[in-house]
């Protein structure tokens, strides 16, 4: 009869994992990938291929770049004013993108929407989200024509998709002890967001907000590049490909990284100073 | 005159199991009543019902003259106003102040732009100032509410639940996450709001004894029927063992 319980292999020893579908379907994609990973480098083109000279050259030009970076073709304020730009298209998809999100989540979130409405939006958010952000740049780019708008626009849908799955997220963990409270005594569905959910998911929405801006940040880059959003990714794309001066590409590369690494500093002191207790 | 008149209460989840059976019973204004019972009889279904929080499927509950299964959604939320509740885990938002917590139980009066801009009357606040000093937690105000012991916490749901000027709390298990010292300041709280401020109150408890000491009436029920209704003094061995199914001797009554 106890024996019944335990799920043994066939050589007798006792099982830990429940050996549902999802395990097996977790074991199947892992040995999948491997083997195709495997099989992916065994196929790669190989002729013209001399490692000895690929290596030391990739090493020269790495070396000019990031150790002899220097300004040609333009000068350190106007660095400063497109990095600005950069900054400035990354911002506003954010903000806006967050504003939008934000909305839409709460009518995706199982715990406050009803089953049909968030399953409605659910599939049209995972299809905007399954489409890169470049895809989405380059279709708005049809009507909006090639520049900072389309960018906007595409970095902005995208930006959407992605908050709105973290949001509601966020949302679905609120205890659900705080809505029966807060319904008992009668509030109503905006109450109940307004000083249930908000309070308790704030920092949560923020750090999403915060990592949403520093990936935007990298797209507006290429963007500047891939869709003429102008900025200093249209400068590094000038530097690369046409000038082909290597020593500007690395004196850009420093910019970027400087700003990247800035905005981590700033999100992190941000929230040690507003939020001590999500940051511990 | 009764506050609370349950008539034939029947609620089932799934078709294949019914909760609640034919339950029947009145409370008058200003009573205290517990309901004792083993787990899963449907104690918290049937305070559940009595709000709405749960819809039950037979039967009637009159509450204050008015029938409670017949109302539309604004009577419901009025409804609710006048009947506060009180949790096991006491079910405050952890990240804002007690004080904050306090005043949500407001909300039942405020439109929708009210509670979303946050605005309370002085008066309001004044008041909860007021009960937070009735409970003797006035200095922890401002503090965060995760930064309170459980017993703490509990007395700033039951000041919650009273900001509602509530004629009914309904109170499901208060005290089953608390050390016996703080299930006894809860307990006389919830004690001296029947009979100081007139609140009646209706409390699931898994306690015999503390049913006894506190009750007016207790009401037994098992497997969703009740089986024993009367005063703590008629609580007798017997009575215990049909409301658990055991014998007295193996359940752990301290
Ligand atoms: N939302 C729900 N959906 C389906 N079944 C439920 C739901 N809530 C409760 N039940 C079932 O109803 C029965 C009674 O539950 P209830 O929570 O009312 O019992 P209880 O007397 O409060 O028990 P306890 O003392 O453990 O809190 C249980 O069998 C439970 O499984
Ligand atoms: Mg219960």
């Amino acid at each position: 009869m106890e024996a019944s319980y335990i799920r043994r292999t066939k050589d007798g020893r006792i099982h830990i994992k429940s050996g549902s579908k999802g395990d097996q379907v977790v074991r199947w994609t892992l040995i999948i990938l491997l083997v195709l990973t495997v099989v992916g480098f065994l196929l790669f083109n190989y002729t013209g291929l001399e490692l000895g000279s690929a290596i030391a050259e990739t090493a020269y030009n790495l070396k000019v770049m990031f150790l002899e970076p220097t300004l040609s073709h333009f000068d350190l304020g106007e660095a400063v004013y497109q990095v600005g730009i950069t900054l400035g298209l990354a911002f506003l998809a954010t903000i806006i993108g967050a504003i939008i999100a934000f909305f839409l989540s709460l009518m995706v979130a199982t715990n406050l929407a009803p089953a049909w409405v968030s399953r409605i939006i659910r599939i049209f958010v995972a299809v905007i989200r399954a489409v890169p952000t470049v895809l989405w740049v380059l279709i708005f780019a049809i009507s909006a024509g090639l520049g900072s708008e389309a960018a906007v626009l595409g970095m902005l849908f995208h930006s959407i998709a992605y908050l709105v799955k973290a949001f509601s997220e966020g949302f679905e963990e609120v205890d659900k002890g705080i809505f029966e409270a807060l319904k008992s005594s009668g509030a109503n569905w905006w109450h109940i967001v307004r000083s249930g959910v908000i309070p308790t998911t704030l920092t949560y929405l923020l750090s999403w907000v915060f990592l949403r801006f520093e990936i935007n940040f990298g797209v507006a880059v290429a963007m500047g590049a891939a869709a003429g959003a102008g900025g200093i990714g249209f400068e590094l794309f000038m530097a690369s490909g046409f000038y082909f001066d290597l020593r500007e590409v690395g004196f850009i590369t420093y910019s970027i990284l400087i700003i990247a690494f800035l905005l981590e500093v700033i999100s992190t002191r941000l929230k040690r100073r507003y939020f001590p207790a999500t940051s511990n | 005159m009764s506050l609370l008149k349950i008539e034939g209460l029947g609620k089932s989840y799934t078709a294949d199991k019914q909760i609640l059976k034919n339950v029947n019973f009145e409370i008058k204004a200003g009573e205290f009543v517990s309901i004792i019972g083993p787990s899963g009889a449907g104690k918290s279904t049937m305070l559940r019902c009595i709000n709405r929080m749960v819809e039950f499927n037979e039967g009637k509950i009159i509450f204050n003259h008015q029938d409670v299964g017949s109302l539309n959604n604004k009577e419901l939320r009025k409804l609710r106003t006048n009947i506060g509740m009180v949790f096991q885990h006491y079910n405050l938002v952890p990240r804002l102040t007690v004080i904050e917590n306090v005043l949500h139980g407001r909300f039942g009066y405020k439109t929708t732009l009210q509670g979303v801009l946050g605005r309370y009357t002085e008066e309001e606040k004044e008041r909860a100032f007021y009960l937070l000093e009735k409970l003797g937690i006035h200095e922890h105000a401002y503090k965060r509410c995760d930064q309170l012991s459980g017993g703490q916490q509990q007395r700033v749901g039951i000041c919650r639940a009273l900001i509602q000027e509530p004629k009914l709390i309904l109170c499901d298990e208060p005290i089953a996450s608390l050390d016996p010292s703080s299930s006894k300041v809860i307990m006389d709280h919830l004690k001296s709001i029947s009979t100081e401020m007139g609140i009646t109150c209706l409390v699931n408890l898994h306690q015999v004894e503390v049913a006894q000491h506190y009750s007016d009436h207790i009401i037994g029920l098992n497997k969703g029927e009740v089986v024993f209704r009367g005063e703590g003094s008629e609580l007798s061995a017997e009575q215990i063992q049909k409301i658990y199914e055991t014998n007295t001797k193996d359940l752990i009554i301290e």
